[in-house]
């Protein structure tokens, strides 16, 4: 049963972060609570105080600038993000990932910000946006800062964000020239979350791998960068003995832990099918592009 | 198919879909009277303990709380569905001395609202002291296992022997012998609507229950028992239930507390079960671990089986037995075996109990043994078709002491599957189709409840306008029953379903019946449902014929509401007219029929039988192991379908329930804790996951069904897990003996599969 708390549901950022910068000793921010109430309902979480910033119309955007990339703001819905025309043509990839994060329903509510502060290893948009070098606006009543998202996950269920900031924005840059990025994750069911996940962005100079970025997604307490795996591949040419050795490398350096679902062994050894699976997609699509 | 029939076999919509797709239809869950108290019940965090002493003074100092209630405020008595033994009656639904299982009951509380009851529980302080456990069969069967039951020797709850023809000898006979050893698992039921029950006991010495059961007649005589009360001062209301799948005929901790609740304030309470406690703290499908050893002959004819299974039956009986004893009984079908022997063997641990689920024990049974059959058939180079038709069961067998089978479509079956095979032509390397025959019984010939009423019956009576109160004590769960009847009743009075109220699920006003379980009540309640239209139709017959005067050999008949000649249909009377005549010639009693069901001289298990083949289309990834299911393709012979659409829901949903047991839906338990008591870990097929469904209907007819019918929908969660396991087989050449089976399975079959052959290669 949900402990109860008192419902705030401030009508603009600033009155959200001064509600935040006053609560922010038992306070929480729900932003469509697709996870929060779950943990909320179990008793995991309880708060005396909740402010709802879902309805934040100004933090709710998507746009795109050819120098500057991707804005897409806090509030804005999975559904939204799945459906934008201008995500579809400019980064695919998050919309294939947002096609098979949960269901209609939870895209409906579910927003990227709340998604990205929950900071969960197993959520969907983290390793592909950390494949794709994005960095995350957040703000408190006194500064705005932004964190890449390399840097914004910490630990199990813990972001970088101080106690009295949120998150505003996502910031995705240009993908260079000769770039794929690709995501896909390891489930039973194809609306759960992985069991593990792998993003991969590849850049290629010629034949040759130019850049490369591998984000690994419930391999570790946190969303992490397979960089021994990225290490391998840069300045090579794409064959099965380097996908192999590649895979390998993100196998051994990943640190997922066991559950019900996957033996920590299995978990490696999917980490390593995918991993192959994944460089090998974006290197072909790259190769293309 | 020709449709003789006016209602039966045309796509019928439920008659109470309206109501639940509009939020009208009321759940216990919805249920609310004037001055409801809510309980929440404190459980165990034990697998094995004494109760030393519980103190609620704490908690009922805490404004709100109402009253306390554990073991001692009862009258303490064991109680179970067995009633006939007193031996198999071993549940306190509130124990006295001592818990068996996490999550078991310890105390309950009342209280104005929902969550003081809850903060209530914090404050009532036990004192256990704690005993060692034991969790699996293997160990619990142990000499000096701990007991879970005083003076059970070796945790033995109940074994079950089946046997005929001479067993060795037939092994004697045969070519070539195969023994394996399979594991299957737990599954729960994952009711939409989870445990629920409003009690309310008032000064009248009266008790009324809204409960969430399959059986409310069942749920009435085991209250009466463990409440000291007789059966007829108990009212128990089932009008809608969001499903049971086997998992609520039984007395459940919802339903005994808040009576005892109830009883000690006079004042209604209401117990509704979180998806936790219905996970942790009702009662699962059974796990089984299964020895087979089947002979055969070359060409593939079966000579002898003998199967061992040792299932685990957690902390109390519930329907264990009975699923021990069809466990081995289906185990053996549909084949005909010149020798059989089986031995079952159910012990306790102190993990949640193991009782009845959909399929009653046949589905672990399928699994093992349709597996088997096609690695016999791969073993000795035969077509497994061939094999299935080659020892298949037949039109009036007999499976010696069992059983008699009166319709079989099992050839038939046989031989669509084979034509749909052909039909998917050459499939990619990955994937591959494996079927499994399997059959079920149309309601069980079981009275172990031990009552003196029949097993089935219906009153019809008619209005003077001619529309039909029909009162039935038939169960409906969501598979439909009502609609069945109302199809039934309409058929046979010769009216139209819209003419048909069913009433249902109310003790007080509806006949008794043995309720939703076995797949019985499309037959049983069936049979009884048109033996009292076919009475009140004959009271309107004789009114009619006095009145129409013709020549006495001729028969009259109703169809769609025209009462007329059968020679001549033209030649006729409306029927409305015909009810409020005959009413007057009557001294305007109402045209009222009876009808009731008790099965004698049909063998020990079931009056008729289902059969069917299934076909599964599977593919492997086999990097990964993860199994995906693209077809589910089902020969099926249930006799006379009554309801086509009713036909395919439960066809879809048994599919869903069992490509779910084959390969995701699993319970781990670590020291007695089941480890993924929420639907984020447990998982059951959504949507994207379901393969299609096609079904093929065979055309039979049973002698012992209300217009042909025999079960369908139970029958169907048997062949599937079987079936899936044979696909992934023909796709790898693994042998799967585990289920559910689960890719991490899968990927390590694979790499034994592969240092085996290495090793091969080496030598």
């Amino acid at each position: 049963m949900i402990h109860d708390f008192t419902y705030f549901r401030p009508g603009t950022a600033k009155e959200a972060l001064s509600l935040l910068a006053e609560h922010k000793d038992d306070c929480k921010v729900i932003c469509g609570g697709q996870s929060l109430l779950i943990v909320m309902r179990q008793g995991l979480v309880a708060t005396d105080n909740l402010i709802d910033i879902k309805r934040l119309e100004e933090l709710n955007y998507i746009k795109f600038d050819s120098t500057e990339g991707l804005r897409i703001g806090a509030t804005t819905t999975h559904r939204t993000i799945e459906k934008s025309p201008l995500v579809k043509e400019k980064y695919g990839v998050l919309v294939s990932m947002e096609n098979r994060l949960a269901s209609i329903q939870v895209r409906n509510w579910g927003t990227i910000g709340g998604n990205l502060a929950h900071g969960d290893a197993a959520g969907d948009p983290a390793p592909v946006l950390m494949a794709l070098n994005a960095s995350v606006k957040v703000g408190s009543a006194q500064k705005e800062r932004v964190i890449p998202i390399d840097d914004f996950y910490v630990d199990l269920f813990e972001t970088a964000l101080e106690q009295d900031e949120i998150v505003l924005e996502v910031q995705v840059p240009v993908p260079a020239p000769k770039t794929a990025t690709c995501y896909s994750k390891f489930n039973l069911l194809s609306s759960d979350q992985g069991i593990i996940s792998v993003g991969a962005s590849v850049t290629l100079d010629g034949n040759a791998c130019k850049a490369v970025r591998i984000a690994l997604g419930n391999a570790a307490a946190t969303v992490m960068r397979a960089k021994k795996a990225e290490e391998i591949l840069i300045g090579k040419t794409l064959s099965d003995a380097l996908l192999e050795e590649a895979g390998q490398a993100a196998h051994d350096e990943c640190e997922p832990v066991a559950d019900i679902h996957a033996s920590e062994e299995y978990r490696r050894h999917l980490v390593k099918v995918f991993t192959k699976r994944m460089v090998k997609q974006a290197w072909e699509q790259a190769s293309k592009a | 198919m020709h449709n003789k029939y006016s209602v039966i076999n045309t796509p019928v919509h439920n008659v109470d879909g309206i109501a639940k797709v509009t939020g009208r239809a009321t759940y216990t869950f919805d249920v609310q009277l004037p001055g409801m108290l809510y309980g929440k019940i404190l459980r165990s965090p034990h697998p094995h303990a004494k109760i030393l002493n519980i103190d609620a003074t704490e908690a009922l100092k805490l404004p709100g709380v109402k009253a306390v209630v554990s073991g001692k405020d009862t009258l303490g008595i064991k109680q179970g569905i067995w009633r006939r033994y007193k031996e198999l009656c071993d549940e306190q639904v509130l124990p006295m001395d001592k818990v068996r299982y996490i999550g078991e009951p310890v105390a309950a509380v009342a209280a104005v609202t929902e969550e003081i009851a809850e903060q209530a529980l914090d404050l009532i302080e036990v004192e256990y002291e704690v005993l060692d456990a034991v969790y699996e069969p293997f160990d619990a069967i142990k000499k000096g296992a701990p007991e879970v039951h005083e003076g059970i020797e070796r945790n033995l709850n109940v074994t079950r022997h089946i046997e005929w023809g001479d067993v060795d000898e037939a092994f004697d006979d045969a070519d070539y012998i195969r023994e394996d050893w399979f594991k299957c698992g737990g599954q729960h039921h994952m009711c939409m609507e989870t445990r629920a029950c409003v009690s309310s006991y008032t000064p009248e010495k009266r008790l009324t229950v809204y409960a969430s059961t399959q059986a409310p007649y069942y749920t009435q005589g085991l209250l009466a028992g463990v409440l000291g009360m007789r059966e007829g001062d108990i009212r128990v209301i089932a009008p809608y239930v969001g499903g049971g799948f086997g998992g609520k005929f039984e007395l459940d901790g919802a339903m005994f507390c808040s009576a005892v609740l109830s009883m000690k304030l006079f004042r209604p309470v209401k117990i509704v079960f979180t998806r936790e406690e219905d996970l942790i703290a009702s009662k699962r499908r059974t796990p089984m671990f299964y020895y087979v050893r089947t002979g055969v002959k070359k060409d593939g004819t079966f000579c002898a089986r003998e199967s061992r299974v040792f299932t685990n039956g957690g902390a109390y009986t519930g329907m264990g037995a009975t699923a021990l004893y069809l466990t081995g009984f289906f185990h053996s079908f549909p084949y005909k075996w010149r020798g059989y022997r089986y031995d079952g063997y159910r012990v306790y641990t102190n993990t949640m109990p193991s009782t009845s689920m959909r399929g009653f024990g046949a589905p672990q049974a399928m699994f093992c043994s349709e597996q088997q059959i096609d690695w016999i058939a791969a073993d000795l180079g035969l077509d497994p078709i061939e094999v299935r038709r080659k020892n298949g069961h037949t039109p009036g067998y007999e499976v010696p002491g069992q059983a008699f089978i009166g319709s079989c479509g099992l050839d038939q079956s046989l031989d669509k599957i084979e034509e749909w095979i052909k039909s998917r032509g050459k499939l990619p390397a990955n994937r591959a189709i494996g079927i499994s025959a399997a059959g079920f019984m149309s309601g069980g010939i079981f009275n172990w409840f031990d009552t003196p009423y029949s097993f089935s019956s219906a009153v019809v009576t008619i209005n003077e306008d001619g529309t039909v109160e029909l009162h039935v004590g038939c169960q409906d769960i969501g598979q439909g029953s009502n609609t069945t009847m109302a199809i039934i009743c309409a058929e046979t009075l010769g009216v139209k379903v819209e003419d048909v109220k069913v009433h249902s699920g109310d003790t007080d006003h509806c006949p008794a019946d043995l309720g939703a379980w076995g797949s019985r009540q499309t037959l049983m309640a069936g049979n009884a449902t048109k033996m009292a239209a076919a009475e009140a139709k004959r009271q309107l017959l004789e009114f009619a014929t006095a009145k129409m005067g013709p020549n006495i050999v001729y028969d009259l008949d109703i169809k769609d509401r025209w009462v007329h000649l059968v020679s001549r249909p033209e030649k006729g009377l409306d029927y409305t007219q015909v009810v409020k005549e005959a009413l007057r010639g009557k001294e305007g009693q109402r045209i009222m029929g009876r009808g009731f069901y008790t099965p004698h001289r049909k063998g020990m298990i079931s009056p008729a039988y289902s059969y069917m083949v299934q076909a599964v289309e599977a593919e492997i990834d086999e990097e990964t192991g993860k199994i995906g299911v693209v077809n589910c393709v089902t020969a099926h012979d249930c006799g006379q379908p009554i309801n086509p659409i009713g036909l395919i829901g439960q066809l879809e949903g048994a599919a869903s329930m069992a490509v779910g047991y084959g390969y995701l839906e699993y319970m781990p338990f670590e020291d007695g804790k089941m480890m993924n008591p929420n639907l984020v870990d447990y998982k059951v097929i959504r949507a994207p996951e379901m393969p299609e469904c096609e079904v093929i209907e065979i055309d039979t007819f049973e002698p012992e069904g209300p217009y042909g019918a025999k079960e369908a929908g139970e029958g169907l969660t048997n062949p599937t897990a079987a079936a899936l396991g044979n696909a992934i087989f023909h796709a790898t050449g693994l042998q799967m003996k585990e289920c559910p089976i689960l890719p991490e399975a899968v990927l390590n079959a694979f790499k034994e599969k592969r240092e085996k052959e290495q090793e091969k290669k080496n030598a």
